[in-house]
């Protein structure tokens, strides 16, 4: 029933285009990749801080951010916040919703990674004097680090692919948008977005060896 | 003897066999008493939903009759833009009845026909964006939807001023949200487009402020590249709607004003 001839030079044509586009991906990936893990280390400190209004907040952010879909969450920050004067640009608005999407996820993984430390640990550390800033910043929150870096990397893995939302808001300049753009321009959808799937694929790759490489060497023992 | 009916059957056989095989979309079409159109519904008047869910507007119109003329049943499938090609290369519809443009870009992928009906592009701003004509938008954020005529013309205008953002939303209906939100100040779209949603009154301050000078837009039936019978019989059908006034009548019960013509001066389609 698939009748279609693919013209794959037509598509490699564009290549340099879509690569340009790649870059764009990756860098939103990794912005909201960085203010992902500030803002999770921020909502992790208040779920410890044992202030109630804190810790709602930060148990209403990670239940919102975890159990929406991360396409809502963009949508959001770009038409929802729009309604009330508050124009992000389109890169902005996906910035912002994954950044959003990626701290929830996080302060999960923090928080997972909290209970595989043992509080006698913690106990040590303030028997021997330290306070208990001092005990969590140098006893807990390395030991924490080093556990979720690897679900961190899954995470980093879900941004890139989350990027590609970007085009329900007008993002025209990432992977995703650049490849629907020559699509529409050509209709030869298959090329362009197999090509596309190609170059997610190789970016998440990279990322995950990356990371397993910057892991062996950062935790060793 | 016995050889020869072995022969005999063989041969009828394999007429059996590759007769269906011959059998091109315009029969299939036929046979299964279905026809299957790509219709986009967030393009109104093109194609709509009413009150009811039901799909409404000229495309829809124009597939139900082109089923009548057919002898089946009409059946409309919702593709929204950038899933127009994918639908039909997959199976999923026989013909694109959705006010696809026919650059010769696309012709290389799909089969067009000749012009089934004609977009003038109109200018629709922000009111507080002070755009008053296509000449304003010169350095202002502007947008449209993804995909279509209006939106690569427009573009490349952003690109040549060399000033200003273009923006490509997904949805006509998302262009227009945005417009009135004032996260874009002006958009190109058909003005059929333009009149329809500024008269919804579904979006607070917008108005349309004049025409673009872009090309007029003539969409295209579209089918497989290759079925030529399909396409040959589209051509007919839209050559006969003009004829018989039902074009005209279309028009007038979905945008009204002057019907714009489908021929081209000096050329031969």
């Amino acid at each position: 029933m698939f009748s279609y001839s693919f013209h794959w030079n037509q598509a490699f044509k564009a290549l340099p285009q879509m690569l340009d586009g790649a870059l764009v991906t990756l860098q939103v990936a990794i912005l909201s990749m960085v203010i992902g893990l500030a803002v999770a280390l921020a909502l992790t400190l208040f779920r410890l801080s044992g202030n109630r209004i804190l810790s709602g907040f930060a148990t209403g952010w990670v239940e919102i951010a975890r159990n929406t879909p991360a396409l809502f969450q963009i949508y959001m920050a770009h038409f929802g916040l729009g309604n009330f004067g508050i124009h992000l640009s389109p890169y902005t608005a996906l910035l912002v919703g994954i950044a959003f999407n990626n701290a929830g996820y996080l302060a999960e993984n923090f928080r997972g990674a909290l209970k595989a430390i043992p509080e006698t640990q913690t106990r040590a550390g303030r028997s021997l004097g330290m306070t208990s800033l001092q005990a969590f910043r140098y006893i807990v929150l390395p030991q924490m680090l080093r556990v979720a870096f690897l679900p961190a990397t899954n995470q980093m893995v879900w941004a890139i692919l989350m990027t590609s939302l970007g085009v329900t808001v007008g993002m025209n300049t990432d992977l995703a948008g650049i490849t629907q753009e020559l699509n529409a321009r050509s209709f030869r959808t298959f090329e362009f977005f197999a090509l596309a799937a190609v170059i997610y694929y190789v970016i998440a790759k990279i990322v995950t060896l990356a990371a397993r490489l910057a892991a062996a060497r950062m935790f060793r023992y | 003897m016995k050889k020869t009916s072995v022969l005999a059957f063989g041969l009828v056989a394999a007429t059996a066999l590759t007769s269906p095989a011959k059998a091109d979309k315009l029969d299939d079409i036929i046979s299964s008493g279905t026809l299957r159109c790509a219709v986009v519904l967030d393009f109104p008047p093109m194609g709509a939903r009413d009150e009811n869910n039901n799909p409404i507007g000229f495309d829809v119109d124009y597939c139900n009759d082109l089923a009548k003329a057919l002898g089946v049943t009409a059946e409309i499938v919702e593709t929204p833009f950038p899933e127009r090609i994918p639908a039909l290369m997959s199976g999923r519809v026989d013909v694109g009845v959705a006010s696809t443009s026919d650059t010769l870009e696309r012709a290389k992928t799909v089969g067009m026909t000749i012009p089934y009906f004609a977009f003038q592009m109109a200018v629709t701003a922000n009111d507080k964006s002070g755009v008053k004509s296509f000449e304003d938008m010169k350095g202002k954020t502007v947008g449209a939807t993804a995909g279509t005529f209006e939106a690569i013309a427009l573009e490349k205008s952003v690109k040549e001023w060399g000033v200003g953002e273009f923006r490509p939303y997904q949805t006509q209906a998302d262009v227009f949200l945005a417009l009135s939100q004032g996260q874009i100040d002006a958009t190109v779209s058909t003005s059929t487009v333009a009149q329809s949603n500024v008269k919804s009154g579904k979006f607070a301050g917008i108005s349309v402020v004049g025409n673009a000078p872009y090309d007029i837009d003539y969409v295209a039936l579209f089918t497989n590249r290759e079925e030529y019978g399909l396409i040959n019989y589209l051509n007919l059908f839209i050559n006969q709607q003009v004829r018989t006034g039902r074009y005209n009548e279309l028009y007038e019960k979905w945008v009204g004003g002057e019907v714009p013509a489908l021929s081209v001066n000096g050329v031969y389609r």
